[in-house]
């Protein structure tokens, strides 16, 4: 999970089936950037928290809180979710439409406002995020860079 | 049964998968010669197991743009094997097959894809054949999935599958050499855990204690 106040943008590459969930509280422009891979986190005690939808935005909220985000006035941009590749055969390969629906059951649940997504598809994502503005792009292979 | 994750793998279970690799990568050398109609050998095959991280830093980086053909296992060994073709490889193949060669995978028609779709899953299939000779395994292979995008999103579906059980992958690497070039081999192997300890005490590595 990356974080920055103000300035420095916040990125990461390659989103496929994995959702970067960018988190921002406008007032004090404080901007938190979370790769998420999987959906639930099912065991206590793991160490990579910040992989899993739930335990990684629980986590970084009370981060941002504690230095001085207020949950209410946080708001949230998403995108990956994609499906790689078309697997014959069954339950293998929906893992990045479990994470979105993951992502934004948990947002919902936390009380923060999902403000814009770009989710789903077939293709991988590039993520930014920019403290000053509040401003998300995303880059992609064969397609336009998208501002949200 | 102790179930051990990779990180937790002894020298002897270690040095018994780097033997599969090179059997393996030798049998996938063969068969890519046999499709390309060109003399092709492994040199120096390489198994490691690799947090994820490292394994992208090894690929060349997240952002880059390759192909992947992927084929899902079930039966006596579960997981997902992927073939990532990088562009010398990708050259490698249509120059024999095709007499074409590409400077952007924008340019792959259906019938590039194809042909790489088909050299991917053979060289997949005839590592996998090794692999269950030497371990007595009965498993089954999907239809090869291709696609062609950014290689840390590629190599995210393994992880993805299994990265509940494993921060780790193993990785296949060496080169091919043909007609004096080296071109990258870049195979990953993710079994799921159950399985890989099961693969380990069928080789007769597994200190089950």
């Amino acid at each position: 999970m990356k974080m920055a106040q103000g300035s420095g943008m916040l990125i990461t590459y390659a989103l496929g089936s994995c959702i970067g969930i960018c988190l921002y509280d406008q007032r004090i422009k404080l901007a938190s950037l979370i790769h998420i891979m999987l959906p639930l986190n099912m065991e206590p005690g793991r160490k990579n928290t910040m992989k899993y939808a739930d335990t990684g935005i629980r986590e970084t909220l009370k981060l941002m809180e504690s230095k001085g985000a207020s949950r209410s006035r946080i708001t949230a941009k998403i995108a990956g979710g994609a499906k790689m590749f078309e697997i014959s055969g069954g339950n293998l390969g929906n893992i990045g439409q479990r994470n979105i629906e993951s992502v934004r059951m948990h947002l919902k649940r936390e009380g923060i406002q999902l403000l814009k997504e770009d989710v789903g598809g077939s293709v991988a994502r590039t993520l930014l995020f920019d403290p000053a503005t509040g401003m998300a792009c995303v880059r992609s292979y064969g397609r336009p860079e998208m501002i949200f | 049964m102790i179930i051990k994750s990779y990180d937790e793998l002894s020298s002897l279970e270690l040095d018994t998968l780097k033997e599969i690799g090179s059997i393996g990568t030798g049998n996938a050398a063969t068969s890519l010669s046999a499709l390309i109609g060109k003399p092709v050998r492994i040199q120096q095959p390489e198994v490691r197991i690799m947090e994820y991280n490292e394994a992208i830093e090894w690929i060349g980086g997240p952002e880059p743009i390759t192909a992947g053909v992927l084929v899902g296992m079930s039966g006596q060994l579960s997981g997902i094997m992927l073939s990532v073709q990088q562009l010398d490889f990708v050259n490698l193949v249509l120059e024999s097959m095709m007499e074409r060669t590409i400077k952007d995978y924008m340019e792959l028609g259906e019938i590039e894809r194809s042909a790489l779709t088909e050299v991917g899953n053979i060289m997949i299939s005839t590592f996998i054949n090794a692999l269950s000779g030497l371990a007595d395994l009965d498993i089954k292979l999907t239809v090869p999935a291709f696609t062609v995008d950014m290689q840390g999103a590629i190599m995210a579906v393994p992880m993805a599958e299994y990265g509940g059980q494993s921060n780790y992958i193993m990785t296949i690497g060496g080169n091919f050499i043909c007609n004096g070039k080296e071109i990258p081999c870049r195979l990953l192997l993710s079994p799921d855990i159950r399985s890989l300890n099961f693969l380990l005490r069928k080789l007769g590595v597994n200190s089950g204690e």
